[in-house]
């Protein structure tokens, strides 16, 4: 191994990827779109606004009138937490059942469909037994809305049932108030308020490895394959071996990475600041603090990550002259890589469970899943030693697998080569023939 | 004797099922314009970057500078593939360093050398675009500077003048000859015999992946002489048959190409022949290397109707 000469691939493949537009435009573009993403989900909170009119079928006769009188009290107390943003603003309009109910919500349809109502609301007292009520509308996503009207109708009945056993009217204000639940995350340091900025933080995190192993395995395929699109290669291995060139370009790749991450985190860092700073300032909850650990987890499982991925496509990209011929075979890593995101909500359910342990010492989910598990809970410290050290030896596994595709392949032009093919290059030594011509005898 | 530059002993390599170069031996000695010849297919290529330990041999030897190739020998061998290219986004320079780094020459060295070449071959202006934006006339100036940037002692050139304009082909053999004279060693295939002919000195013909002929060129041009002289004279063709030795003799612009049998003496032949007629002039005729390719193939018994493509 020289490694003056690794070193050179590895500056020419870092430098050149660098001063390219797209680098560019793609580290900024990300906290951009991330930001934007952000600032419309607050906005959307902040904009559940509006006048909801709905109509409501009271077949009871009772419940229409308290319902609007609670709607009204909380949207006030609203307004006063908020400090006078306008939230939605609920107008309910109690109307007679003309001829039976079916014929009467027949006519409500038309309104909605008209837009002279957002929906209307049927409290039928048999399906109240029932446990149900209906509600109509031309929306029923809106999560903020249908919670407050849920509560809203819960309340009203409550109170409805209170009444009818002739208790006082104060027994239903005491069974309203509900508790929540205030978590705590116990590690070995100690006990730390949890209040779910952490785990956000977390899956963050880890939707950046999962895009960065995307983008940078692939990278590692489209640069061997130009290579083979130029006609340089050959002049280069004239001068490095191809396992120096291999890892050359991995680690000036990988590098690209890293200094995307630099960039990435300086911009959060800045754009935070003024944040805190308006936190503090409000005296509200402090912003997330992102534990060193976090960090330094996510800076090994990266790495190990991406090594692997790295080499899986490098081993792909090799034996073939185009994009398009790799694109099949390439949906192997791209699976591997999709599969690690798909378990993870049964991982955040039961982080320390089978399927939590299976996918962290799996290779291909494991620098995903380990990561997540030892930012939401501790794994025990064995598993995540056990993990580095599989992922390490399935690296050197693949590394050598991609090595020896990669010594070939390199070189092969013209015909796309079969599987079969490819496999026989993984077996093939120098001093053997490729294809015996004729069958050993024994 | 020094040893030579490259040396091969029974190498053979063997694609599928397909021998690509079958039990081959040759040795370069240092200094010379070695010629590595033969039609496409005959495993020029693969012997080349068996050289270059790019493809392993399957079995024999092979030394450069003496001993097995090395990192260190690696580093003191030009090389110009069949298939060349560049990094089509780099600019030219850094694209030049890239490569002389890969041969460890040291950044200031090849700046410098760079500069020179660049000086040298008209490319200046060129040296800060990308590969893109440059001809491919440029381009192949770019890859002739890229085999001899870290001034090497041996360069291997697999069909260098192949897709080149007659300038830069032009170029490429003044600076062959000028490497030559500063005693490198040159060794370069081509399917081109008449190119051969004029630039090497020594040769190995090639044909189905085994060797048919090697040998410094002006050895086997006598060896494979056909004792033809081509004679300026003004006489009936049964006249010129008539004299003694004649095998044969067919007219040509103001004289006769005169074929004599094998072993005849061509001093007894032009006594007889100023004798009897008036002679305005006489040269032996050499065989031209085409020539001598098809008869090594035809005594090698291998059906190959045309020697080139």
């Amino acid at each position: 191994m020289s490694w003056k000469k690794v070193f050179a691939v590895i500056r020419r493949e870092y430098l050149e990827r660098v001063r390219t537009k797209a680098f560019w435009f793609a580290t900024l573009l990300v906290p951009v779109f991330f930001l934007g993403y952000m600032a419309i989900q607050v906005a959307a909170m902040r904009k559940t606004s509006g006048e909801r009119r709905i109509a409501v079928i009271d077949v009871t006769g009772r419940l229409a009138t308290p319902l609007a009188r609670d709607l009204a009290q909380n949207e006030e107390a609203r307004r006063q937490k908020s400090g006078g943003t306008r939230g939605l603003h609920w107008i309910l309009e109690p109307r007679p059942i003309v001829g039976d109910i079916e014929r009467t919500k027949v006519g409500l349809q038309k309104e909605v469909l008209e837009k002279k109502i957002y929906g209307y609301l049927v409290l039928d007292p048999a399906s109240i037994e029932k446990e149900r009520v209906e509600y109509y509308s031309i929306s029923v996503s809106e999560f903020v809305a249908l919670s407050q009207l849920k509560d809203a109708v819960n309340r009203t009945i409550l109170h409805q049932k209170i009444a009818d056993r002739g208790l006082p009217a104060s027994v239903g204000a005491d069974l309203e108030r509900t508790v929540d639940l205030k978590t705590w995350k116990v590690t070995t340091k100690g006990v730390t308020e949890e209040k779910g900025a952490g785990i956000i933080a977390a899956l963050v995190f880890m939707v950046i490895m999962y895009m960065t192993f995307f983008m940078y395995g692939f990278q590692n395929l489209r640069g061997v394959i130009e290579e083979k699109t130029n006609r340089i290669v050959e002049l280069v291995i004239a001068s490095v071996r191809p396992t120096e060139l291999m890892l050359g370009k991995i680690v000036g790749i990988g590098l690209v990475g890293l200094t995307q991450y630099t960039i990435w985190s300086l911009v959060a860092m800045n754009l935070s600041l003024p944040g805190i700073a308006s936190m503090m300032a409000g005296g509200a909850a402090g912003a997330p603090t992102i534990p060193l650990s976090m960090i330094g987890y996510f800076l090994l499982f990266f790495l190990l990550g991406y090594f692997l991925y790295a080499s899986v496509y490098t081993a792909i990209g090799a034996p073939f002259n185009t994009d398009q011929e790799a694109q099949q075979l390439s949906m192997i890593p791209s699976m591997l890589i999709v599969s690690g995101m798909a378990v993870y909500p049964a991982v955040m359910n039961n982080p320390n469970g089978p399927i939590a342990v299976a996918a962290s010492l799996f290779p291909f989910t494991a620098p995903l899943i380990m990561y997540l598990r030892t930012a939401i809970a501790e794994p025990p410290v064995y598993q995540i030693g056990l993990c580095i050290v599989i992922l390490i030896l399935s690296t050197i596994g693949m590394a050598w697998l991609a090595g020896r595709i990669y010594r070939v392949g390199i070189l092969m032009y013209g015909k796309k080569p079969t599987i079969p093919e490819i496999l026989r290059w993984v077996r093939y030594r120098p001093g053997k023939v490729l294809q015996p011509a004729a069958p050993p005898a024994n | 004797m020094t040893t030579p530059a490259i040396e091969l002993e029974n190498v053979s390599k063997v694609f599928g099922r397909f021998p690509a170069v079958d039990s081959l031996s040759f040795r370069v000695p240092r200094g010379v314009v070695f010629g590595l010849l033969g039609p496409n297919g005959a495993g020029k290529t693969t012997t080349i970057r068996m050289i270059m330990n790019i493809t392993a041999a399957d079995s024999g030897e092979i030394h450069v500078l003496g001993t097995p190739m090395t990192r260190e020998t690696q580093n003191r061998i030009g090389y110009l593939p069949e298939e060349r290219g560049l990094y089509r986004k780099m600019n030219v320079l850094d694209h030049l360093l890239f490569l002389a780094a890969i041969k460890e020459v040291s950044r200031e060295d090849a700046r410098k050398r760079i500069a020179d070449w660049a000086e040298k071959l008209e490319l200046k202006p060129w040296l800060k675009k990308k590969v893109d934006e440059l001809s491919k006339g440029m381009q192949q100036k770019v890859q002739f500077i890229a085999t001899v940037i870290h001034d090497p002692e041996i360069l291997i050139l697999d069909e260098p003048f192949s897709g080149l304009d007659p300038i830069n082909t032009a170029i490429i053999k003044e600076y062959l000859s000028e490497f030559r004279k500063q005693g490198k060693t040159i060794v370069f295939s081509t399917h081109v015999l008449e190119q051969a002919e004029k630039l090497c000195d020594e040769i190995c013909l090639m044909a189905r992946s085994k060797k048919i002929l090697e040998g410094p060129l002006r050895d086997l041009k006598r060896r494979f002489s056909r004792n033809l002289l081509h004679i300026s004279v003004d006489a009936k063709p049964e006249e010129i048959a008539a004299l003694p030795g004649v095998a044969s003799a067919q007219p040509v612009n103001g004289g006769y190409l005169v074929a004599l049998a094998p072993g005849a003496a061509q001093r007894e032949f032009l006594r007889r022949a100023i004798d009897r007629h008036d002679l305005t002039g006489f040269s032996a005729k050499e065989p031209e290397l085409e020539e001598i390719y098809l008869d090594a193939v035809r005594a090698a018994g291998i059906e190959e109707t045309r020697p080139i493509e």
